[in-house]
């Protein structure tokens, strides 16, 4: 006697895959596309620079003393600030950062729920 | 509606009566009232009838209200003051009451329930106290009553609960003292008002306020137990105890000049954490410290457009900042965990969440048509003003970092980011129905055409000028900002250089006593231990030594007992004698 293995069809699949996104969303499912997310990053760039020929023609009516010498000063100061604050992370993340069991208080992961990376070993995906 | 202003015509008490305590009488009926229904009809409806009282009781035309004075030997108190100062606290402690209750529909909890209420009553009555001893009864109330919300946490809550008890009672009895010394320097008056820094008790009062306000090195508890809370706990801990120690800063300190190094410190120090920190609750709790570090320094600017951008900030902040606590706390509810590095992707599950996290977010980083854009714009216009140069660029640099860690990191690493694979249902409809309500705030209180004009009408502080918000400079430079910091977080991320999310325990201040503290103690107690065991020993050597001496003396077999010449006694005696002779002589 033969035991015949039906395996699912592509089609189903997805389909089984759609059903779980709310129907609402699968209107904006491009978002977790990486074509967009990979350009998402020219559009704050544009409105910078429209915002910063803006500047030009709209100064500040009480700048700083700096101010009306730099155009796109807030600009910079935002840019730079950012940078500053995300790239001081990992430096601070080796002083400070310590195991989670440091203070023995418990709250930790349950590793039969936790999809962590660190947890069960596999990376998110995409 | 008339017939409830009737009422409180017809019942002259009422207009006696703080009605924050109302609300926590509705507190402690819920604590005996097992009917869960009920329960949750008390707490929409005590808020909503609290705010109603409060709407009755202030006279626009008149400066104050005060009422329920009671006299305890030479000490009056006035329990009630409603002057426009307290209203606008009075009425968004109603507001967030409410919307609170609303997001806690679904838990059936009596305890919740119960303390919740009394903690939101005594948040009310609290800053609508017209004397310093109601207000610290108040103070050390809400420290009470909302321990229970991180106790229902769950076990890994507990020790920071107790934590968080012994530093806001520490805090009450400081405020306590603060008030008595000052009293004292007043010719025992103790009423509410300006204080100052001109004697111990108004240092003493403003450091019982730092620590529930968040002050560096004294903020820790925040961090520590917001967290660690329960759902509905964190989104309800979020709208009042801060809020309230910047209603009695702005009371009690408005323009002392160090608050406004103090707040621009607090402005820029928990970016730093909020960037390595993976639990994003705890995110939220560094991005609520940095938030009230504009309202303090705008009390230490002291000026009206500052005060008023204050009085703005505070409202919409309790908004904004409670919407940002209830996205994430629906999706913890749904899927158990608030940390970045298990989530991600779940806009695909739950839009409606996404799209009041996104509006949160953006009230947060004061984008144009929301939230903070009017009220953060006008403590930076006022720090300009006043030539507060360096303030100004503090503030201005902690500006990027709250689009860093509450404008991207919160919605991207939950919603956005890589998918954590997790399909969930979208919130329950009564946490859909409170963000709902909080995200038309957002959009409301910063509307151009007739929205952020009502929110000036609540600011107290008369202007030579009213802070026009939309104007071609505002909108372009916050815009550059905030389009600068986006595209430094896109470029960040291209080139990988945007720290992953790891697991990890951050080191604050609170390592001070959690650690160090704590070792200390151990320390002390093992050295005591030894030092008793030690003492102990010498103790019992001793007495047997002086016992075996006695014994060896005067025991039948001892010395005293032996037979002695009679001619030893005689010289004993004459010796004695001579003693008696010499100390009678000396004695006249």
């Amino acid at each position: 006697m033969s035991v015949e293995t039906k395996l699912p069809l592509e089609t189903d699949v997805v389909t089984k895959q759609m059903d779980d996104i709310h129907p609402v969303s699968r209107y904006f499912l491009f978002l977790g596309k990486d074509s967009v997310k990979r350009n998402f990053m020219w559009l704050p760039l544009a409105g910078m620079i429209i915002c910063i020929i803006l500047g030009i023609f709209h100064p500040q009516k009480h700048p700083l003393p700096y101010e009306q010498y730099i155009p796109g000063s807030w600009a910079i100061w935002g840019f730079v600030a950012y940078s500053l604050i995300v790239l001081s992370a990992n430096t601070l993340f080796k002083l400070l950062g310590r195991d989670e069991s440091y203070y023995g208080e418990g709250g930790l992961p349950d590793p039969d729920y936790s999809t962590d990376p660190m947890v069960t070993g596999e990376a998110h995906h995409e | 509606m008339n017939e409830f202003f009737l009422i409180t015509e017809h019942f002259s008490i009422l207009k006696q009566i703080n009605p924050g305590f109302w609300v926590i009488l509705a507190g402690l009926i819920c604590t005996l009232l097992p009917i869960g229904h009920a329960r949750k009809a008390f707490v929409i409806a005590a808020p909503i009838f609290a705010g109603l009282l409060i709407f009755q009781l202030y006279d626009v035309n008149s400066t104050e209200h005060l009422g329920g004075v009671l006299q305890f030997g030479p000490v009056e108190l006035t329990t009630l003051r409603i002057d426009e100062l307290s209203v606008v606290w009075g009425y968004l402690f109603c507001l967030a009451g409410v919307i609170n209750g609303i997001f806690a529909l679904h838990e059936k909890c009596r305890i919740t329930d119960s303390s919740a209420l009394v903690y939101t009553g005594a948040a009310i009555a609290g800053v609508l106290a017209g004397d310093m001893v109601t207000l610290f009864v108040m103070w050390e109330l809400t420290a009470i009553s909302s321990v229970f919300l991180i106790w229902k946490g769950g076990d890994h809550a507990y020790a920071a609960g107790i934590r968080y008890l012994a530093i806001h009672v520490l805090s009450g009895v400081m405020l306590l003292a603060g008030a008595v010394l000052h009293a004292q320097a007043n010719g025992g008056d103790f009423m509410f008002n300006d204080i100052g820094l001109d004697s111990p008790g108004g240092w003493l009062m403003l450091l019982a306020m730092g620590i529930k306000v968040g002050f560096p090195g004294l903020h820790m508890w925040m961090q520590d137990a917001y967290p660690k809370a329960s759902i509905t706990g964190t989104v309800i801990l979020a709208s009042f105890t801060t809020k309230f120690a910047v209603y009695a800063l702005a009371r009690g300190f408005a323009g002392a000049d160090i608050l406004i190094w103090i707040g621009a410190i607090m402005t820029c120090f928990p970016v730093f954490f909020a960037v390595v920190e993976n639990d994003l609750r705890r995110v939220l709790a560094f991005s609520l410290n940095n938030q009230l570090g504009f309202m303090v320094c705008g009390i230490g600017i002291g000026t009206s457009l500052a005060l008023n951008g204050v009085v703005g900030q505070v409202f919409v902040h309790v908004i904004f900042k409670g919407l940002l606590f209830m996205s994430i706390g629906a999706v913890m509810y749904r899927t158990g965990t608030a940390k970045a590095s298990e989530l991600g992707g779940l806009f695909r599950s739950m839009p409606f969440t996404t799209v009041a996290c996104l509006i949160g977010a953006g009230s947060i980083a004061a984008f144009p048509m929301l939230a903070a854009f009017v009220t953060k714009a006008m403590i930076l216009a006022a720090a300009v003003e006043e030539h507060l140069y360096i303030p100004f660029l503090m503030m201005l640099f902690a500006s990027a970092g709250v689009m860093e860690h509450s404008g991207i990191k919160v919605p991207h690493f939950t919603f956005f980011a890589h998918d954590s694979g997790r399909r969930v249902k979208e919130a329950p409809w009564n946490m859909l129905l409170a963000m709902g309500i909080a995200s038309f705030l957002c959009f409301y209180l910063a509307w151009p055409w007739g929205g952020y004009q009502n929110l000036y009408a609540l600011m107290p502080y008369p202007m030579e000028y009213a802070y026009k918000p939309y104007t071609w400079d505002h909108v372009v430079f916050q815009m550059q900002l905030l389009f600068a910091a986006i595209f430094a977080f896109t470029l960040l991320k291209r080139f990988k250089l945007y720290p992953a999310e790891r697991r990890a325990e951050i080191l604050d201040a609170d390592w001070m006593y959690r650690r160090m503290g704590l070792n200390v103690a151990i320390w002390g107690s093992a050295m005591w231990d030894r030092l008793s065991v030690h003492t102990s020993r010498i103790r019992t050597r001793t007495l047997s030594n002086v016992g075996r001496r006695l014994y060896q003396t005067f025991s039948p077999a001892g010395a005293a007992s032996e037979a002695t010449p009679s001619g030893l006694a005689a010289v004993l005696t004459a010796g004695l004698l001579f003693v008696v002779l010499m100390l009678g002589y000396f004695a006249r």
